[in-house]
């Protein structure tokens, strides 16, 4: 049976990942690029047709479940290597094959020609292995391998372009970062094996609803810890700055890892312990923490001149949206926002990428400008992408954006959906920003060269996607969407009574007047009158990075001279060597005996005899 | 011919063997001295086999006179390689074998 058998799906592109690196040393750049793409293709077919198969159950029973050895059973905790393939990991499964896919369709034209062409493409297929072991595990360790494993990849592809130093530093900074929140997120994982004595998503749900009572505030603190790994991994205030650093890397990576995939895992993982985000105190941080890097973010995205950077910074807002939608209870909408933000933002990556490629690793916007004449078919995608981003009515990002601010509004009143509309707003006015690339009169001196049919299609194809992506979220305005029905989640709270439905509609509307109306005064802005100009602060992300820096790097750093210039070679060397010369004196003191003289060692001989005998005799009683 | 007449030949032959083996410094002569102190243990361990009436020392014997004639085998052998080296055999003179 196809559903006994979920562990294909990472199995697939492991083997991907193993045939290039083990192999294909001498393959041809085609062969590699046939592997790669072939293994995640095949991944995504049979995840069709295991969605075609949960689609034709029940909704009560669309679970798949199989579990593939013991891991460790030892002690108190037992850990069992399973996978579990729901509605909820159905639609991560569902964004990383088909987004991964067309980006690996991508990688094979944009990165031709690439010294590290299979290195590229080893790294790029077992990123897709650790993900979906990510999001099929059934329980918090296996999750956490595959948690650690894309962050691997990730820190191997920003890094990708090692002759650099500022690509390596900020792999480096990733790594680092992420590195604080998995310690959140380790924690979270054995406090609640402490508490519970089990790992496993399903029994943890089980003793939450029917186990003996725990504390509440046990609950909290293991939500926490884990929502402090999910703040790493999604990049969220104050853990963002490693996000805009990994533009570093090839632009189809930062689409697939740092906009689509790895980036949402953490919203992913909420999700995945909804039960344990019931404790009092819990959702409003979510919350809280959601909106402060939403407008944050959406601020700082204005500052910045380098097309990825301010896309790196959308996507840091936009996932702080989602975390809003979590921190309001609203696992569904939340998860929507994940899919259609993962389709337009890699949209939005990809056709940076291939902008930057026509234009020669031109990445500054204020190059560029009227790319619609030169680029028509990367242009129009893109702003299909950006139209989306913007929240423009009806496309996806419309749909997805609406049930969130909406669910704020219900759930933390006025003042919360004033902030989170105003960094809707923001969104709208740093995309009219990304317009001006395309729009207004040509800035770029030489010709760009037009990109070929392997990056045209998947780019044609996400564009669609993310104009059509909205469907799900339908019918507007109500709890029970198609998609919260397939997920089994609300989408909003309880059936508002009449006045809150007119209320919704017309703020809805009113919203998204507004956004159009902002949307296009900021191309306008940006176009005709060219106001790049970028705040200092706006651009820096107001400093954080540099408050990191002094805070922390410096001191550090100074530790470190200090253990290098004063412990390490004073004290640690001085007592290996003083080691070294002490038993170098010794043996020249006892060098002196030996003398050569055979008959000087005899006699030592015989008086040693003579000594021994002496002693024995004494001991023996004999004298 | 008692216990004591034996024991004591033994005695005085290994104290000149050894007092050869300390003062000389002819090579020869020093194999000739580990020979002496050698043959004044067997005839001790005769003597006490004699004396017990027992066999064991007289096996004991055998095995030294074996392993005495292998050492003479050896040690000659050494010196003639040693005296194609140096073109000496004064003990005194090789003294390599130092710190």
């Amino acid at each position: 049976m196809l559903s006994e058998s979920i562990w294909i799906l990472p199995a697939l592109p492991a083997l991907g990942a193993l045939a290039n690196g083990l192999l294909g040393a001498r393959w041809r750049e085609k062969d590699i690029a046939a592997v790669a793409v072939g293994s995640v293709g095949l991944a995504l077919a049979t995840a069709l047709a295991l969605l075609a198969q949960m689609l034709s159950l029940p909704a009560g029973d669309r679970t798949f479940s199989v579990t593939l050895w013991r891991w460790l059973s030892d002690g108190a905790l037992h850990v069992r290597v399973g996978f579990l393939l729901d509605s909820l990991a159905m639609v991560m499964v569902m964004v990383i094959l088909f987004v991964g896919f067309l980006i690996h369709l991508y990688s094979a034209g944009y990165m031709k020609g690439e010294p590290g062409y299979r290195r590229y493409f080893v790294c790029l297929n077992l990123f897709v292995f650790f993900m979906l072991v990510l999001v099929l595990a059934d329980n918090l360790v296996v999750t956490f391998v595959g948690w650690e494993g894309v962050g691997l990849c990730s820190y191997l592809l920003i890094g990708f372009w090692h002759e650099k130093k500022s690509a390596c530093d900020a792999g480096r900074k990733a790594f680092v970062v992420n590195r604080i929140g998995d310690f959140g997120f380790l924690l979270g994982i054995l406090m609640a094996a402490v508490t519970f004595g089990t790992v496993n998503y399903g029994d943890l749900a089980r003793l939450l609803a029917t186990g003996p009572a725990v504390s509440e505030g046990a609950v909290a603190a293991i939500a926490l810890l884990l929502f402090v790994g999910a703040m790493g991994k999604s990049a969220q205030f104050p853990l963002h700055v490693w996000l805009p650093d990994a533009m570093e890397g090839p632009t189809p990576v930062s689409a697939l890892i740092h906009a689509a995939t790895m980036v949402n895992a953490g919203v992913y993982l909420m999700c995945r312990i909804a039960p344990f985000l019931e404790a009092p105190a819990v959702l409003p941080v979510i919350a809280v923490v959601g909106l402060v890097t939403a407008l944050y973010a959406s601020f700082c995205a204005l500052g910045q001149r380098d097309i990825k950077r301010v896309l790196a910074y959308s996507t840091v807002s936009q996932i702080g949206y989602m975390f809003v939608a979590l921190g309001c209870g609203l696992w569904a909408a939340g998860m929507f926002h994940l899919l259609t933000h993962g389709i337009f933002k890699g949209l939005l990556f990809l056709a940076a990428g291939a902008v930057i490629h026509a234009l020669d690793g031109e990445q500054d916007l204020g190059r560029m400008g009227g790319l619609l004449r030169d680029l028509p078919a990367v242009s129009v995608t893109f702003m299909a992408g950006l139209l989306a981003l913007a929240g423009i009515f009806p496309l996806s990002g419309f749909v997805s954006k609406d049930a969130i601010l909406w669910g704020g509004f219900e759930r933390y009143g006025t003042l919360f959906w004033v902030a989170a509309f105003g960094g809707a707003l923001m969104t709208a006015l740093y995309s009219g920003k990304l317009f001006s690339a395309f729009l207004g009169r040509r800035r770029f001196e030489g010709h760009p060269h037009r990109p070929g049919p392997l990056i045209v299609m998947p780019l044609a194809t996400l564009a669609v996607f993310s104009l059509l992506a909205g469907i799900p979220g339908l019918p507007l305005f109500t709890a029970d969407t198609f998609f919260a029905r397939f997920l089994g989640m609300p989408a909003a709270q309880a059936a508002p009574d009449a006045a809150a439905h007119t209320l919704e509609v017309v703020l809805t509307v009113l919203q998204s007047l507004a956004v159009i109306a902002v949307l296009a005064g900021a191309i306008r802005l940006f176009t005709r009158e060219r106001r790049l100009a970028d705040p200092a602060v706006l651009a820096s992300g107001f400093g954080i990075d540099n408050f990191y820096d002094l805070l922390l790097v410096r001191p550090l750093k100074a530790c470190a001279r200090f253990f290098a210039v004063i412990i390490d070679p004073r004290l640690i060397d001085g007592a290996v060597n003083g080691l070294g010369s002490l038993s170098l004196a010794l043996g020249r003191l006892s060098a002196g005996l030996q003398t050569g003289q055979l008959r000087h060692y005899a006699v030592s001989l015989v008086a040693g005899a003579f000594v021994l005998i002496a002693i024995t005799a004494c001991l023996a009683g004999g004298f | 011919m008692s216990l004591e007449h034996v024991v004591g030949l033994g005695i005085v032959l290994f104290a000149i063997g050894a007092a050869g083996f300390f003062l000389r410094s002819n090579t020869v002569v020093l194999l000739l001295c580990i020979e002496v102190m050698l043959n004044a243990v067997n005839l001790i361990l005769a003597g006490f086999s004699r004396y017990l009436h027992g066999a064991e020392g007289q096996v004991y014997i055998f095995m030294i006179m074996t392993v005495a004639a292998a050492e003479a085998a050896v040690g000659l052998a050494i010196i003639v390689a040693l005296y194609r080296l140096l073109k000496t055999l004064d003990m005194s003179r090789i003294n390599f074998l130092k710190g």
